[in-house]
């Protein structure tokens, strides 16, 4: 299967050697999105995952009676749809586009498959996959800080 | 020996409200005006029966009046926030180093603010401005906590149709925010850089620039190439009393603006 332009540049794919990135790219479909469409609902099976390369998503979670909880947004180069990979394989937050959004679009069931034949992949796979996550744990642990909240110690009675 | 002049006296021209904690101050001269600044430098502002802090002079060194943006934390600057249009508050300074924007022409300039730290940056971010042709790209990115505590969010529309490439993000949205959500460091790829040709100018909450800077240096800046703004407990500001000593620094004198390559061993210092 050819892959989809652009594919290989992907900045998640950086360094993957041309072996992987070529059987990943068979299972690969460039995909655009307009802006407000959403992507996965909380709790839904989750199915896929998506390498971002224009546009904006929100990954957000409902709660009745208030505006959507925004935790981040992600953007060019970034992977969204990590629910796939462990159980119980459901999305943890909903997401939607923010703005006209392009992708490419891998489908999970297919991905672990061919990383069960292919270990290498699976491994380069994976090692992408944690790295992203974190990125996304430690981005999480400095807003936990919410250092522009609160002035340090040296504020005082300044 | 104390060197110290005594505060001239300025007269509050103009009051901005930033956001719910955070006030603009346009002062106008009373006395003798104290030396034209260096974006990046400090006064100390003497809020009288409150006492002295110090406080980033955000305006352009040619601008009409001493801007100074301060944010309420405590007494004195709860004082200062209060001030309304023709009270008296003395002025000291300016003080310490400057940005330095000009060290970068010819190549792009890279500005990180966080929440207030955007005050001290925006004079440096209106000196780019002003000499758009001497430097390439100009970034800003500029993480806050909420959008509603987003300083100078009026003047943004402004600074992009005068040739800057602006990114914003927030640690909290609210109903209506369709930007950014994250942490600063996360705007960095987005916004895109040649590391090779960059002075990055980082101000905001010591351990967002620590970090920051650390994330620059990963993407190839050099230490030298990176300046922060940091702050001890400046009284003085002429380097005698030595309340803002870090390590071998006084930052009311070596500072408030020093290259990362010289800060970085101090951050990370406890006892410091």
């Amino acid at each position: 299967m050819t892959a989809p332009a652009g594919f290989a540049e992907h900045g998640f794919l950086r360094g993957m050697p041309a072996e992987s990135v070529a059987l990943l790219a068979g299972t690969a479909a460039a995909v655009s999105f307009p802006a407000g469409r959403p992507l996965f609902d909380e709790g839904a099976p989750a199915r896929n995952c998506w390498l971002l390369t224009a546009g904006q998503v929100a990954l957000f979670l409902r709660a009745p009676g208030t505006e959507d909880l925004i935790v981040e947004t992600l953007g060019r180069d970034d992977v969204i749809g990590f629910s796939w990979l462990s159980p119980p394989h459901e999305w943890q937050f909903s997401a939607e586009t923010i703005e006209a959004t392009e992708a490419f679009e891998l489908d999970g069931a297919t991905v672990m498959a061919l990383c069960d034949h292919h270990p290498d992949l699976g491994f380069q796979l994976t090692l992408r996959m944690l790295g992203a996550a974190v990125r996304r744990l430690q981005a999480t642990r400095i807003r936990l800080l919410d250092l522009y909240g609160t002035p340090g110690p040296r504020a005082g009675t300044r | 020996m104390n060197l110290q002049a005594p505060p001239a006296r300025y007269r509050v021209a103009e009051r901005a409200e930033e956001t719910h904690d955070t006030v603009t101050l346009r002062l106008e001269p009373i006395d003798q005006p104290i030396s034209p600044h260096r974006p990046g430098q400090f006064t100390m502002l003497y809020a009288f029966g409150a006492g002295e802090v110090p406080i980033s002079i955000s305006g352009e060194p040619d601008g009409s009046g001493l801007l100074q943006t301060i944010r309420s934390v405590g007494a004195v600057t709860r004082a200062l926030c209060q001030a309304g249009r023709g009270q008296v508050i003395g002025v000291r300074g300016p003080f310490g180093t400057g940005w330095g924007v000009a060290d970068a022409a010819g190549q792009d300039v890279l500005v990180v603010a966080g929440g207030i730290g955007l005050a001290p940056l925006r004079a440096a971010l209106l000196e780019a401005l002003a000499a758009r042709d001497r430097y390439r790209r100009v970034i800003v990115l500029i993480g806050a906590r909420t959008p509603g505590e987003l300083v100078f969010a009026d003047q943004i529309g402004g600074w992009r149709g005068r040739g800057a490439e602006v990114h914003i993000t927030v640690d909290r949205a609210v109903a209506g925010w369709t930007g950014h959500v994250g942490v600063v460091t996360q705007l960095i790829d987005r916004a895109g850089m040649d590391p090779a040709a960059t002075l990055a100018l980082i101000c905001g909450p010591e351990v967002m620039m620590r970090l920051t800077a650390r994330a620059l240096g990963d993407r190839g800046i050099a230490a030298d190439r990176i300046r922060i703004s940091l702050e001890r407990n400046m009284r003085c500001g002429t380097a005698e009393c030595g309340h803002c000593q870090l390590g071998p620094l006084l930052l009311c004198r070596d500072g408030p603006v020093v290259s990362y390559e010289r800060a970085a061993p101090l951050l990370s210092v406890k006892e410091l």
